[in-house]
């Protein structure tokens, strides 16, 4: 159970951007987190795994006190949370297999990583997470010669590397076209469902969030202002997800899509 | 305005305001009401008639000529005329084509600069033909002379400017901008010397040694000669009483020359230039080849050799027989008051066979080629050497990787009396393990690689150890209040180090320039414990604001350490730190290799660490997201970013230090430099051409080769 407990974050530069923020996500959660650009969404999952440093609050995950880990406990704590990002965050001119080798940094032996030595059962657990987001043929390949859709696969493979017990993707579909983000957020989905890991995602649009959350919760301007269920965001209309999230929301225009595997 | 035009010309011009600005240049204006502007004009032209009156004034510094009013006034008035008439030619266009306000202004522009251009010219001509054919005094008055024409044309459009004042057309101010810009032109080159007649003068005089430097390859290839040489010796002078060397008797196979008499008095040449002959010899020879030509040539008693001219038939033809007789006075050579003892000459008759091509590389040729090689080598040696002592700098001098790096106070006061001692204690193994091996006498490498790896290594060990132990210490075992005393005792000592250091440093480098050397030295400990107390207190107090478990940036402070020292480094130019080099180790390639090596290790590591900082952050995020430590984190995120500028980086500088190498042999950093420097020394222009080639075509085929390696790999 992750839970967050009066979490504010303020920026060297005075900008506020968490204000008190107090929740809780249960283990097997599917956790969305709505709210504008600038409302605090990145900063609310990256102080979860403390790439951004909070500055008052708690963050408890398993009875652990992540935001008073040392930097050894962080570095633990930080490969069982895997990351998935907006922008997808590979290593552009890198094959494919070692973006995704490069998410299991914080298990192997750091000397060895530092020359690229990957011990063969670390390579095949590579491909096999490749293969979970079925794009194993591409292993040798670059980063860069890969779709958006591509690059966000191997964004999910590179955190299945870490064994993770949850996973943050911070908005994982916005640069991608509708089609894709149900591929990708259906992944999301099998991961949480069939492995039991628990997911906060950050997500724009109102189908999506219907879709797919079994948790919702909603951020303006750094503070909580919304928590529901599965069931209330069932039953929430446009105008209701307008209010919490303003003027700018939108429906996905994709109907009736099948998500295969 | 839509007035029509009738009525805008015969508006409010004013006689009177261009008769003031005729008088006193920008004076019309002023009175008029615009004070600025006339202002201007005044300065402009007093500037401007200071400087031509200094120009002409460095005439003066000519004693026989002197300042010639005559020549100026002649040039004024010259230059007016041609003034008048380009005003006169202005009038005329804008009656008939230059009818738009923009032609209008562009038939100015090309008036002004034809008018300069006309001036010049035909002061040239002036100089030339009426007033002096002197050339120094020609060059000087030609810039005296431009100055008064620009002077006369300022004023001049100052007088318009002013009789246009009260019409809606005012005179563009771009005129007044290029004239500016004229003057300055001249004083630009009369301050830089630059001499176009000059230029043109000398260039014959170039050509022969020009032709030796553009293509000296005779003389990068050894000639099989076969010249034929007959000498003589011949005292002079004679003191009485002497009778000089032997006669040489006729050979009967070789060629041979026969010189009477073998003691004479030597040609004399007074300070007038006025030639006083000496004995005149009779050279007979024979067994030289028929109908050929020889020449004779003079050698001096210490064997200097050189062509007499002007005593005699020095080109000599051979008869049928291949003999020849020939009178020949005894030169003018320079005996040196302090030569003693009989003073012998040779005369030498030569007589030049056909020089065969041999294929063989002259021993100059040889010893450029190896030394270009050298030159080759030290670039690339100092761009290796600097590469790998620059990339730890570059990653330490970006600002996006230290900018992360925090830590508490207390472990950042354990981490600098770790890092001391540290320091301290590797130097100590080092030193004891260097004895066994031999000391720095026995074992130079081994001393310095120990030193190096111990002392580096053992103050980053225990930075880390003791920083960490003091951090952990403070967070969990001691009471707070006890943290916070180490932490500010800490932080004192270190303040107080700095403080003395920077203390003593003061007394002797500031203190000694204003008093005696004997007072600043017994200042030092007084200015250091000053120096200690004031910064040791400062950062005490700061550690007290900063407070338990407080957040030092170490990353920024090393970023800006690193930074401050590589700029310094970069900002001096290699051929200073050549210098540094040979005072260091003396003339020679390692010196060279020294500046180079500093200079790259500054350069690169602000070129790295630049390309370090503008890499994509989001690979860093990802990475740290996975639970990888630092070096994990810069090995997959930042090094396959920053490869290829990197390498790009290290090829263009490699160009670059092989270039500068071949300069820096000039100063005494070994190389082809320095060889084509003591060529050019010894007036041996073709080999300095050689020289000049090699470097030309390496410089050429590297700039080639890198521009290729480069494009392949951005």
């Amino acid at each position: 159970m992750l839970s967050v407990e009066h979490l504010t974050k303020v920026y060297s530069t005075g900008t506020v951007a968490l204000k008190d923020v107090s929740f809780q996500v249960e283990e097997g959660d599917f956790l969305v987190v709505i709210g504008l650009s600038g409302s605090g969404k990145s900063t609310l999952l990256r102080c979860i795994n403390r790439l951004v440093e909070p500055t008052e609050g708690r963050i408890v995950w398993n009875g652990v006190d992540i935001t008073a880990a040392s930097e050894a406990e962080l570095r633990r704590i930080r490969r069982s949370i895997g990351m998935i990002f907006q922008h997808f965050n590979l290593i552009e001119r890198s094959a494919v297999l070692t973006n995704v080798l490069s998410g299991r940094t914080g298990y192997v032996n750091p000397w060895w990583s530092l020359i690229n030595y990957w011990p063969l059962k670390e390579r095949e657990r590579a491909l096999s997470a490749l293969q979970r987001v079925g794009i194993h043929e591409k292993a040798r390949n670059r980063a860069d010669e890969l779709s958006g859709g591509q690059k966000q696969r191997v964004g999910i493979a590179r955190a299945l590397m870490q064994e993770p017990k949850m996973i943050l993707a911070d908005e994982p579909v916005a640069s991608l076209d509708p089609v894709l983000a149900h591929t990708i957020l259906s992944y999301l989905e099998k991961l949480n469902q069939e492995d039991n890991m628990t997911i906060v995602c950050s997500l724009h649009y109102l189908d999506l969030v219907q879709r797919y959350a079994t948790r919702v919760i909603g951020l303006r301007e750094g503070e909580l202002i919304y928590q529901g269920s599965r069931e209330a965001i069932g039953r929430m209309t446009d105008e209701e997800f307008k209010r919490i999230y303003g003027e700018e929301a939108q429906r996905m225009a994709v109907v009736g899509h099948q998500v295969g595997t | 305005m839509t007035a029509p035009p009738i009525i805008e010309e015969q508006r409010n011009r004013s006689l009177p305001q261009a008769a003031l600005s005729a008088v006193v240049p920008g004076l019309g204006q002023f009175v008029a009401g615009y004070r600025g502007r006339g202002l201007s004009i005044l300065l402009t032209v007093a500037t401007l008639v200071g400087l031509t009156i200094w120009t002409a004034a460095q005439r003066a510094r000519f004693p026989d000529y002197g300042f010639s009013s005559r020549a100026f006034l002649a040039l004024f008035g010259e230059s007016l005329a041609i003034l008048i008439f380009l005003v006169a030619l202005y009038y005329l266009a804008t009656r008939t084509f230059a009818t738009q306000p923009s032609t209008q202004a562009l038939a100015r522009a090309v008036l002004i600069v034809l008018g300069v251009v006309a001036i010049t010219l035909v002061s040239d001509i002036l100089i030339r033909t009426v007033i002096s054919e002197d050339q120094d005094r020609m060059l000087y008055g030609l810039t005296s002379l431009s100055g008064a024409a620009i002077v006369g044309a300022i004023w001049l459009w100052s007088i318009q400017d002013a009789y246009f004042l009260g019409d809606e057309f005012v005179p563009a101010t771009g005129t007044l901008i290029l004239l500016g810009s004229l003057a300055l032109i001249v004083l630009g080159t009369r301050v830089t010397q630059i001499d176009l007649p000059k230029a043109f003068r000398e260039y014959r005089d170039t050509q022969v040694i020009l032709r030796r430097i553009v293509w000296p390859w005779q003389a990068a290839f050894v000639y099989d000669t076969n010249d034929l040489i007959a000498s003589a010796r011949i005292q002079a002078p004679c003191p009485p009483g002497e009778t000089g060397p032997p006669v040489n008797e006729p050979h009967p196979d070789d060629p041979w020359i026969v010189v009477t008499p073998t003691c004479g008095d030597l040609s004399f040449r007074d300070s007038m230039g006025q030639l006083d002959f000496g004995t005149l010899m009779n050279i007979e020879g024979g067994n030289f080849r028929p109908n050929d030509t020889a020449r004779i040539q003079w050698q001096n008693p210490i064997g200097e050799p050189f062509t007499p001219r002007g005593f005699g038939e020095s080109e000599l033809v051979m008869g049928n027989d291949g003999g020849f007789t020939v009178e020949f006075y005894i030169p003018d050579v320079t005996i040196p008051s302090t030569a003693a003892g009989a003073q012998v000459h040779t005369l030498n008759v030569i007589q030049s066979g056909t020089a065969r091509f041999t294929g063989e590389l002259s021993r100059e040729m040889k010893l450029a080629l190896q030394e270009m090689l050298v030159t080759i080598m030290m670039g690339m040696m100092a761009t290796f050497v600097g590469i790998i002592l620059a990339l730890p700098f570059s990653f330490l001098a970006a600002r996006n990787l230290m900018n992360s790096i925090r830590s508490t106070l207390e472990g950042f006061v354990g981490g600098v009396f770790g890092l001391i001692a540290g320091g301290w204690i590797g130097s100590r193994v080092a030193a004891y393990l260097s004895a066994q091996l031999g000391g720095l006498e026995g074992a130079p490498v081994e001393t310095a690689a120990l030193n190096f790896i111990f002392v580096l290594g053992g103050a980053l060990l225990l930075y880390q150890l003791a920083g960490n132990l003091l951090d952990r210490l403070a967070k969990r075992a001691l009471p707070t209040i006890v943290a916070r005393l180490i932490s500010i005792i800490g932080l004192g000592i270190i303040g107080g180090l700095l403080g003395y250091a920077l203390g003593v440093g003061f007394a002797n480098g500031v203190l000694s320039i204003v008093y005696p050397a004997g007072f600043a030295v017994a200042m030092a400990p007084r200015a250091g414990l000053v120096g200690a107390l004031l910064i040791g207190g400062l950062l005490a107090l700061q550690a007290y604001r900063i407070g338990p478990s407080g957040e030092v940036t170490t990353g920024q402070l090393i970023y800006v350490l690193i930074r401050t020292v590589l700029n310094i480094v970069r900002s001096i130019e290699p051929l200073i730190w050549a210098l540094v080099g040979i005072i260091w180790v003396g003339p020679g390639p390692f010196a060279g290799f020294i500046a180079l090596t500093l200079h790259t290790i500054a350069a690169l590591g602000k070129l790295y660490s630049e390309a370090i900082e503008s890499i994509d952050p989001g690979p860093i995020e990802a990475l740290q997201a996975t639970g990888a430590n630092r070096l994990q984190t810069i090995v997959y995120a930042v090094v396959p970013q920053v490869l290829p500028p990197f390498i790009s980086f290290t090829i263009y500088r490699w160009d670059i230090n092989v270039r500068l190498s071949t300069i820096i042999g000039l100063v005494g950093g070994g190389g082809i430099g320095f060889l084509l420097i003591q060529w050019i020394r010894q007036f041996q222009y073709s080999y300095a051409g050689i020289a000049v080639w090699l470097i030309t075509i390496t410089v050429a085929v590297l700039d080639f080769v890198s521009a290729e390696i480069r494009e392949r790999f951005v």
